[in-house]
This record gives C-alpha cells, sequence and structure tokens, in this order.
C-alpha cells in the first residue's frame, strides 16, 4: 500500500453550507483526519460566495455546481445533483496525482453518487447513515418517501461499511435495512468543547433575549414534528406556574407558523421567542447563557444538540429516546424525560431550574463526559481504523487484482 | 473494435422506433467484426430473451422500485448502467473504443464514463424533449432539457437522422454544426456512415490520451 490514505469524502452539506448536522460532522471529521496524515477531499454543493475549490485546515474542499438543472421537486433535485457530483468527482478523481483508496459517501443525498464512483473507479464505499426516511417520518406514508427509503437501502447493500452514530442507530439500520450485524460499525459523533471557551461577561449579551429575574430555557434545532419542539411549545404554560422563564426557539421548519398559533393563542407571545436561524457566535455565546437546554425530540439518530449544550456547560433535559438515551445518563450528565410527554418534559425542567445545586451537578459532570468520550481526535482516529480495515479486505478481492 | 451502446429500449422491450433501430444497427455492427455491446434496462415484464449472434447484451433493473417520475427513475437507473459499462471496461483491460448512447436517458451514465474513464461518447438522437413535449417550459420538461444539452455539451460527435434534426439541434441547443453527422439509415449505407463516425471519435480519443 502507498504511504497515505486518501478519502474522497461524498457530502451535500459542508461550511459555509449549513442544512443539518451533517455539515458540522463533515467539517470536524476531515479536519482531524487531515491531521492524522489522511489526505481528505470533500465534494459538496456549491454555496453563494464560497470558492469552487478551497483548502481548509489541509482538507481539499470542491464545490459542485448543483442548481443549474431545472427540478420540479426535492427529491428529483437530489438525484439531478447527484448526476453532476459525479462528473465532477469522476473528472477530478482521475485528474489528481492522489490514487482514491475509499469513497466515503454520507446519507442517501449523496447515494447515486457514491455507488456510481465505486463502480466506476472499482474502489471501495463506506457508508456513514446519519438518519434514515422511516426515522424522520415515523413510517413511509408516500411514494416519496417509500423512493427514498428504498434509495437508502440500496446505498447500505453497497457499501463495503456502515458507519451509525449511536448504538440505537445501528439497531434501527440493522432492522429497516435487514443488514447483517458484521456490516455495521458505531462511531460516535464528536463536540469541540473549545468553542465554547472563552471568558467575559455575558450579562449584556443575556439581556437582549431575557430579564434578568427570567431563566433562559432554550431549544435548538428544525421546527420540524421529528424533533418534539410541539411538546415543548405544549409544556409551557406548566412550566410557566412553577418557575418564570424565558423559552427561546432557534431554527426555522415547516411548523413554525403553527407553533406561533399555538403561542398567540395560549397568549404567551412575550414568553417565547422564535428566533429563526442564528448565526454561529451568535449561538455559542447564547448556548452558554441557557439555564437549560432542551431536547425534546421524537425520533434522534444521535443528538448532537444535547453534547453542544453540555460543551457549552448548560444542563440539559432531553426525551429517553435514540441517541439521546446514550448520551445522556438520568441524573448523573442531565435529565431524562418520556417522550411525547409534555408533563414529563415541564418536571424534568423545572427539576434543572429551581435546583440550582442539581444543575452544577449534572452540567460538571456532562462536560467532564464530553471530553472524555466525544473528542473529534478519537473519533478521526477510530474512522482511520476503520478505512485500514476495508481496504485490508478489499486488497485480497479481485477488484485490487 | 469494442463499442458499447446505451438505451433504454431493445427488444424485446419496445417503447418506440428506436428499440427496433438498435436491433438493426448492432446486429449489422457485429457482422462487420465490430465487438458491440448492449447495454439497455432489464424489463422484467417481458419474459424470457434472446440475444442474437454477435451482440453481447447487458440487462440492468433498476435498484429503486418506488418512483414518482420517470426523471427519478431515469437517474437511479443510470448507476447500474454505469455499473455494467465500468464492467465491460475492466473485465476487457480498458478496451472500450465509445460508449453510443441513444437518446437522453442514458447520458448522466455516458458523462460519468467520459470524465472517469476517459471513454468518449457519441450522442445519437432519436427525438428531441423540445419536439415529444412542445412548448413544455416546467421544470420536469426543463429538467430533461438540460440533461439533453449535457449530452450535447460533452459529446465528442452527436449523429442524427435527418438534416432537419440537425438544423433543430443547432437551433434549439445551439451546437457546432461541424459536431454533427447525418447518418442515413438506408440498409445499404447505415453501418459504413456509423462506422465512419466510430472510427473518427475513437481516433481522436487516441491523440487527445
Amino acid at each position: 500500500m502507498k504511504d497515505r490514505l486518501t478519502v474522497m469524502m461524498l457530502s451535500w452539506e459542508y461550511p459555509p453550507r449549513v442544512i443539518g448536522g451533517i455539515s458540522p460532522h463533515i467539517y470536524f471529521l476531515s479536519k482531524h483526519l487531515a491531521k492524522q496524515d489522511v489526505k481528505v477531499y470533500v465534494i459538496t454543493c456549491d454555496f453563494p460566495g464560497a470558492p469552487a475549490h478551497e483548502v481548509i485546515d489541509g482538507v481539499e474542499v470542491y464545490r459542485v455546481d448543483s442548481y443549474k438543472n431545472p427540478a420540479p421537486d426535492f427529491a428529483t433535485w437530489v438525484y439531478l445533483m447527484n448526476m453532476n457530483m459525479q462528473r465532477e468527482t469522476a473528472a477530478l478523481t482521475r485528474k489528481i496525482a492522489d490514487k482514491i483508496d475509499v469513497f466515503h459517501a454520507h446519507d442517501w443525498l449523496v447515494a447515486n453518487a457514491g455507488i456510481g464512483l465505486k463502480h466506476v473507479f472499482r474502489k471501495p464505499l463506506l457508508v456513514t447513515m446519519h438518519s434514515t426516511e422511516m426515522g424522520r417520518r415515523d413510517g413511509l406514508h408516500t411514494t416519496t418517501e417509500k423512493m427514498i427509503h428504498e434509495t437508502e437501502a440500496w446505498l447500505c447493500y453497497e457499501a463495503w461499511k456502515v458507519i451509525c452514530c449511536s448504538d440505537y442507530m445501528i439497531s434501527h439500520v440493522k432492522y429497516v435495512f435487514g443488514l447483517p450485524s458484521d456490516k455495521l460499525v458505531m462511531v460516535p459523533n464528536g463536540v469541540n468543547t473549545h468553542n465554547y471557551d472563552g471568558n467575559g461577561d455575558l450579562k449584556d449579551f443575556r439581556s437582549k433575549f431575557a430579564l434578568p429575574e427570567e431563566k433562559i430555557i432554550l431549544y435548538v434545532g428544525r421546527l420540524v414534528y421529528e424533533k418534539g419542539i410541539h411538546v415543548l411549545i405544549n409544556a409551557v404554560p406548566k412550566i410557566l406556574s412553577k418557575v418564570d422563564a424565558k423559552f427561546i426557539i432557534v431554527g426555522s421548519g415547516y411548523m413554525k407558523e403553527q407553533l406561533l398559533n399555538i403561542v398567540r393563542s395560549m397568549g404567551l407571545e412575550h414568553k417565547v421567542l422564535f428566533e429563526g436561524f442564528m448565526d454561529e457566535p451568535t449561538l455559542l455565546k447564547l448556548q452558554r447563557c441557557a439555564d437549560v437546554s432542551v431536547v425534546p425530540s421524537l425520533f434522534e439518530p444521535f443528538g448532537i444538540v444535547a453534547l453542544e449544550a453540555m460543551a457549552a456547560k448548560s444542563p440539559v433535559v432531553a426525551s429517553d429516546t435514540g441517541g439521546l438515551s446514550e448520551i445522556i445518563e438520568h441524573d448523573v450528565t442531565g435529565v431524562k424525560v418520556y417522550p411525547n410527554n409534555p408533563d414529563s418534559l415541564a418536571w424534568g425542567i423545572a427539576k434543572v431550574l429551581l435546583d440550582e445545586n442539581y444543575a452544577k451537578y449534572v452540567r460538571d459532570n456532562a462536560f467532564k463526559r464530553v471530553q472524555e468520550k466525544y473528542d473529534w481526535a478519537k473519533i478521526a482516529q477510530q474512522t482511520k481504523g476503520i478505512y485500514e480495515g476495508v481496504l485490508g479486505e478489499y486488497s485480497k478481492s479481485f477488484w485490487a487484482k | 473494435m469494442r463499442v458499447i451502446i446505451f438505451s433504454w429500449e431493445y427488444p424485446p422491450r419496445v417503447v418506440g422506433q428506436l428499440s427496433g433501430y438498435i436491433s438493426t444497427l448492432s446486429t449489422q455492427l457485429a457482422s462487420s467484426k465490430v465487438n458491440v455491446n448492449v447495454v439497455t434496462y432489464d424489463d422484467s415484464t417481458t419474459g424470457q430473451t434472446q440475444e442474437s449472434s454477435g451482440v453481447k447484451t447487458f440487462r440492468v433493473a433498476n435498484p429503486v422500485r418506488t418512483h414518482i417520475g420517470v426523471l427519478t427513475w431515469v437517474l437511479t437507473l443510470n448507476q447500474e448502467v454505469e455499473r455494467a459499462a465500468a464492467n465491460i471496461y475492466y473485465e476487457s483491460n480498458n478496451q472500450v473504443a465509445l460508449i453510443d448512447v441513444h437518446d437522453w436517458h442514458f447520458i448522466p451514465a455516458a458523462v460519468t464514463l467520459k470524465n472517469g474513464l476517459g471513454i468518449p461518447f457519441v450522442y445519437s438522437v432519436e427525438s428531441l424533449e423540445d419536439h415529444r413535449s412542445p412548448n413544455a417550459n416546467v421544470s420536469y420538461n426543463m429538467a430533461i432539457k438540460s440533461i439533453e444539452w449535457l449530452g450535447f455539451y460533452e459529446a465528442a460527435g452527436i449523429s442524427v437522422k435527418s438534416e432537419w434534426m440537425k438544423d433543430e439541434v443547432v437551433r434549439i441547443y445551439k451546437v457546432p454544426q461541424e459536431k454533427i453527422t447525418v447518418i442515413s439509415t438506408a440498409p445499404s449505407s447505415l453501418v459504413k456512415e456509423v462506422l465512419k463516425l466510430y472510427s473518427k471519435v475513437a481516433e481522436a480519443n487516441k491523440h487527445e490520451r
């Protein structure tokens, strides 16, 4: 084998294009792989103002022209984008001096490109399944959802190994696509605690969001059904009856209007702020100010928001579901509540807000846990090990001859 | 000379005129000592298939069964077309002179194979979206047109069956005239003219390498 492992990472999002959790995941994973002497190429969609090619922290980033083809709907756009991604990645793979060892695709959004490139260059394909359509939609109800589900199944079938970020996702993916156990590997998601370093008084910053006597209850996430934001909104009056607080909702999504109407009908617009999308520096500060961070998800493959809150030293209240169940140890690193249960959620939030010693206790434990277990350098090392294992198997296959 | 022909219809699957034409063309090419490989869609509803002598056929099924439209159906089928073509390429020790892709359906695969493996392709035009769906300027048809455009842009050569179609390709897609060859489909001259185009494209590609 040649000296340096070379990976082509395919993702539909990479900073500054941030749609969900995949974008920061690719950013940190690639950066830390590069630190461990892995040559990483990231192929992603274009973004206004971002260059078509740049080197970031030793990672070669290529942004593919993704919006030129007219598309009747989102799913068709995804497949057309894959056509362009494959075209540009194929040309790049042929052109560059580095020989690509593995293609690593993230989610169905780059399934076609990953599968096509695997066969054209006869190199192993690795897949990280960050989520599934079945989980996102709580079942398969429409033709589009079935098509996406089958695309995910096809991607998992074509992959040499399927990586998931939690034990929960391993069992979910295994069940949903009928995969053999030895095809699945668990590598947790990571968080960068240094993002939350910083000294200085946040009093002025805090006062933009809440009165001094109000506790800050923070929600960060898309306003969509699976994230359970409606459960938090339904819990608002129950919480306010016990403690004075300001609810700050960061993120947007199709449920926004509906949620706003509920808040209006309760007459609590002055207590619930919908902030929409928030720039990163502001969000990082806000997470440090939060007296409690709430993750009320109904389906959560991993739950990166909980880790971020832990890194920001904000106590976490999360539903006992999916990846969150593994991240949070109840009464040690946070509070776990029943999913889809506003009473349970209200109880958990009040517990943290009414007992400062308890809040401090879980906050300190949580920060320690994040440093020990969810460190990107360790995660990159694990991922490199998986690449090496796959290449070892591949070298004995007829494709390598 | 080893060539791969891409067509979404091939007997016994008959959607329009293309199926019969590809059958005639590939059989005649095979008898002119061309190593002909046809990659086509495996339509399970047509039952047993019989391969005509000399022509190797590769029928690929769609890995995704549920679709919301022709576009998504085509775009997922393309990866299987790529896989079949890549297998022919590697098993022949990288000796594929060119790909002849008929109509828009498998253009994405031809484009990837060109960019990834350096196999040039000829885009053979049977019909255009502008004629199939006149004045259909909704994104669905526009997406198909954008794939046709990509085919014209990336093709090493373009073949059409009439002077009229040549003019249409020039008019609609602003393709330079010298890139387009009009092939006479008369039985006496078909193979001769197609082979002339194939040789030109294969020769040009050799120099490029």
